[in-house]
C-alpha cells in the first residue's frame, strides 16, 4: 500500500514535470520557425508564415496539466508555502493539533474541488465543447488532467492525516531543508 | 449585522486561517468560498472549478514554469564561480573591491533569474567563503549580498511580476521593462552606499590591490561573455517585441542547458533536479494564483474591495499620504507573510483602491515590487534571511542587522520613483 502510494505520487509528479518539458519544446519549436520565417522574409521578401498549429493554445492545456499533477508531490517536499510564525512556537501536542486540523480543512477543500473540477469534466464532455483554436480539442482531455492532479492530492492529504494520527511525521517536515534555492521567495 | 462589519470578519478569517497554518493556496480558496456563501446565491462550486480551469490554463502564465527552470539550470552550473572571476579584477580599485561583487554579481545574475533567493544562493556559494577567507568585515559581506540578492525580484525575468502581471491583467512584458531603470538605481544606490562606507572606514577593507594590466582583465572577464549574451538575448528580445515573455523564457532555458552543458555542469542528474524543482515551485506558485483568482471573484460578490475603496476614498488623502499609508501597511503585512502572498492580496482586495486614486497600475507594479524586496531582509519572515541563515550559519538577526542600511536604500528608492516616476515608465513608454 505504501509503495503504491508514493508511487502514485512520484508519477503524478513526473508526468507534471514531462509537462514542463513539453512547454519548453513547443515554445521553443515556435521560435525557432518564427526565426525561419524571418530569414526567409529577408531572402525571398514573403513570410512563409510557419506556425504550429494553436500552439498557444497547447501551451495553456500543458500548463494546467503540470501545475495540478504536481500538487501532491509539491506538498509532500514542503514546497508549498504557509505561515509557521504561529505553529512553530506552539508546545510540540497542541502543534500537532493544529497540525490535523490545518490538513483536515486541506483534505475537505480538496475534496470539494475535485467534486467540482470533475462535474465540470462531465460537463464539458457532455455537451462536447471544444477549444477555439485552429486545432480544436475536446476541452474535457485537458481539464482531466486537473481533475485527476485534485485527486491525486486528496488522496495524499488523507495519506497524511492517517499518519497523523498515527503518530507518524508529516512527510513535509520530513523533507526537511526548507531553504532549497528553488525559485520562489516565501 | 452591517455588511461592513461581515467584510471585516471576512478579512480577519484570512489572518486567522494563514496563522493557523493552513496553507496559503487553501487559505485563499477558503476565504472565497466563506465570502461567497455569506454575501452571494452563485453556486460556489461552479464558480470555483470554472476559475480555476480558466486561471490555470494561460499562455501568459507559461513564462513562470520556464524562467523558473532557467535560474534553476544556472543555479547549478558553473556560473558562481564565473561571476565572481570575471567581475573580481574590475573592481580592485574601487573603494570596498570585491564588496563589489557581491552588488554586481546580483545584479548580473537578477538579470537571468526571476528570485531573489536563488540569486542570494547562487551569488553568495562562493562570494561569502571567498570574502570572509580575505578578511571583509562579514557585516558588509552579509548585507551587500542580503540587500543586492532582492534585485532578483525586480531586475527582469522576474516570478514576482509574472504573478502581479497575471494577477491584475497587466503587460509582463511592459512590467518587464518597467523594472529595468529602477533596478539598475538600486544597484547604483548599493554601490554607491558600499563606496562611501569604505571612504569612512578605510581600514576596515582589505587592501589586496592586485593591479592587472588591462589585457589580462579582459581575459579573465571572457567568463562573463555567456552570461551576458543569455540577458541581451532574453530581455533584448522581449523589449524589442520579437519575443513574448514566454517565448523569451523558452529560449532562456535553450541557451541556459547549452551554457550549463559547455562548463561540463549539465548530465541526467543536474537536468532531472533542475526540472523537478522548476516544477514543484511553479506549481506552488500557480496553485496559490489559482487560489487568489478564486478570492478575486468572490471579493467581486462581497464588494468588499470596492467598500475599502469608498471608504478610503472619503479620507481624500492625497496620493502621497496614500502610498506612505501603503508603504507601512505593506511593510508590516511583510514582516508576516511572503512577497507572492502580499501581491496576490493586493490584487484580490486594494487594486479597485489603487485605481481610484488614479495611481498607474504598471507604476504600482514597481513599486509594490521595491516593497517585497524590503520584506525579504526583514524578520521575522524574510526569505533572503533564511538563505543567508543556511549559507552562513548566522542567526537570521545578525543577517537582518547587516542587511538594515540595504533597507534604507531601498525606502530611498522608493521616494524616487515617487518624486520620479518616470524612472519606471520611461522604458515601457518606449515599446
Amino acid at each position: 500500500m505504501r509503495r503504491l502510494l508514493d508511487g502514485l505520487y512520484a508519477a503524478s509528479g513526473a508526468l507534471a514535470a514531462a509537462f514542463v518539458l513539453a512547454i519548453a519544446v513547443l515554445v521553443m519549436a515556435q521560435v525557432t520557425l518564427n526565426v525561419v520565417d524571418r530569414a526567409a522574409t529577408l531572402v525571398t521578401g514573403t513570410a512563409i508564415g510557419l506556425t504550429i498549429p494553436s500552439y498557444s493554445d497547447f501551451t495553456g492545456f500543458f500548463l494546467a496539466a503540470a501545475s495540478f499533477l504536481a500538487l501532491a508531490h509539491t506538498l509532500r517536499r514542503g514546497d508549498h508555502i504557509r505561515v509557521t510564525l504561529v505553529t512553530g512556537r506552539l508546545p510540540a501536542r497542541t502543534r500537532r493539533a493544529v497540525e490535523v486540523l490545518a490538513v483536515g480543512v486541506a483534505l475537505v477543500v480538496t475534496v470539494l474541488l475535485a467534486w467540482y473540477v470533475g462535474d465540470l469534466v462531465l460537463e464539458s464532455h457532455e455537451y462536447g465543447d471544444m477549444s477555439s483554436g485552429m486545432v480544436a480539442v475536446p476541452i474535457w482531455i485537458p481539464q482531466l488532467f486537473v481533475a485527476i492532479g485534485t485527486i491525486v492530492l486528496a488522496v495524499a492529504l488523507a495519506d497524511e492525516l492517517v499518519g497523523l494520527l498515527r503518530g507518524r511525521t508529516p512527510s513535509w517536515e520530513a523533507a526537511g531543508d526548507p531553504t532549497t534555492p528553488s525559485g520562489e521567495d516565501r | 449585522m452591517s455588511e461592513g462589519i461581515l467584510a471585516a470578519l471576512v478579512l480577519l478569517l484570512l489572518f486567522v486561517f494563514l496563522g493557523a497554518g493552513i496553507w496559503v493556496a487553501f487559505s485563499l480558496l477558503l476565504v472565497g468560498g466563506v465570502a461567497m456563501l455569506l454575501f452571494t446565491d452563485a453556486p460556489v462550486g461552479q464558480v470555483l472549478a470554472t476559475t480555476l480551469w480558466g486561471h490555470a490554463n494561460s499562455w501568459a502564465l507559461a513564462a513562470l514554469p520556464l524562467f523558473i527552470w532557467m535560474g534553476e539550470i544556472l543555479f547549478r552550473s558553473k556560473l558562481s564561480d564565473d561571476l565572481f572571476e570575471g567581475l573580481a579584477p574590475w573592481l580592485g580599485r574601487l573603494p570596498g573591491r570585491l564588496l563589489h561583487v557581491n552588488v554586481f554579481g546580483c545584479g548580473l545574475f537578477a538579470a537571468v533569474s526571476g528570485s531573489s533567493a536563488a540569486t542570494a544562493a547562487t551569488v553568495g556559494k562562493l562570494s561569502v567563503p571567498e570574502l570572509t577567507r580575505r578578511g571583509y568585515p562579514e557585516r558588509m559581506v552579509l548585507g551587500t549580498l542580503a540587500g543586492s540578492a532582492t534585485l532578483g525580484l525586480l531586475i527582469p525575468p522576474s516570478i514576482i511580476l509574472i504573478v502581479y502581471g497575471v494577477a491584475t491583467e497587466q503587460s509582463i512584458a511592459r512590467l518587464f521593462m518597467a523594472g529595468v531603470l529602477p533596478g539598475l538605481m538600486l544597484v547604483a544606490l548599493f554601490a554607491g552606499y558600499v563606496v562611501v562606507w569604505s571612504l569612512l572606514n578605510p581600514a576596515a577593507v582589505p587592501n589586496e590591490g592586485e593591479a592587472l594590466p588591462l589585457r589580462e582583465r579582459l581575459h579573465r572577464s571572457r567568463r562573463l561573455i555567456p552570461v551576458l549574451l543569455l540577458i541581451l538575448g532574453v530581455i533584448g528580445s522581449i523589449y524589442t517585441g520579437i519575443a513574448s515573455p514566454t517565448d523569451a523564457a523558452a529560449v532562456g532555458v535553450a541557451l541556459a542547458l547549452v551554457l550549463a552543458w559547455h562548463s561540463g555542469s549539465l548530465d541526467r542528474h543536474t537536468f532531472a533536479e533542475g526540472l523537478m524543482g522548476a516544477t514543484r515551485t511553479s506549481c506552488m506558485i500557480a496553485f496559490i494564483l489559482a487560489g487568489a483568482a478564486f478570492l478575486t471573484v468572490a471579493m467581486g460578490f462581497t464588494g468588499i474591495p470596492r467598500m475599502l475603496a469608498t471608504w478610503i476614498g472619503a479620507f481624500e488623502l492625497s496620493t502621497l499620504s496614500l502610498l506612505l499609508a501603503l508603504t507601512a501597511f505593506f511593510i508590516v503585512m511583510g514582516c508576516f507573510l511572503d512577497g507572492i502572498s502580499v501581491v496576490v492580496l493586493t490584487a484580490s482586495v486594494i487594486m479597485p483602491l489603487v485605481n481610484d486614486a488614479g495611481i498607474d497600475p504598471l507604476w504600482f507594479g514597481i513599486y509594490l515590487v521595491i516593497v517585497v524586496e524590503m520584506s525579504q531582509i526583514t524578520p521575522p519572515v524574510g526569505f533572503n534571511l533564511f538563505v543567508l541563515q543556511s549559507l552562513t550559519g548566522r542567526d537570521i538577526l545578525v543577517v537582518s542587522r547587516a542587511a538594515l542600511p540595504f533597507f534604507a536604500l531601498m525606502l530611498l528608492a522608493l521616494v524616487l520613483i515617487i518624486q520620479v516616476p518616470g524612472i519606471v515608465t520611461f522604458l515601457p513608454g518606449r515599446m
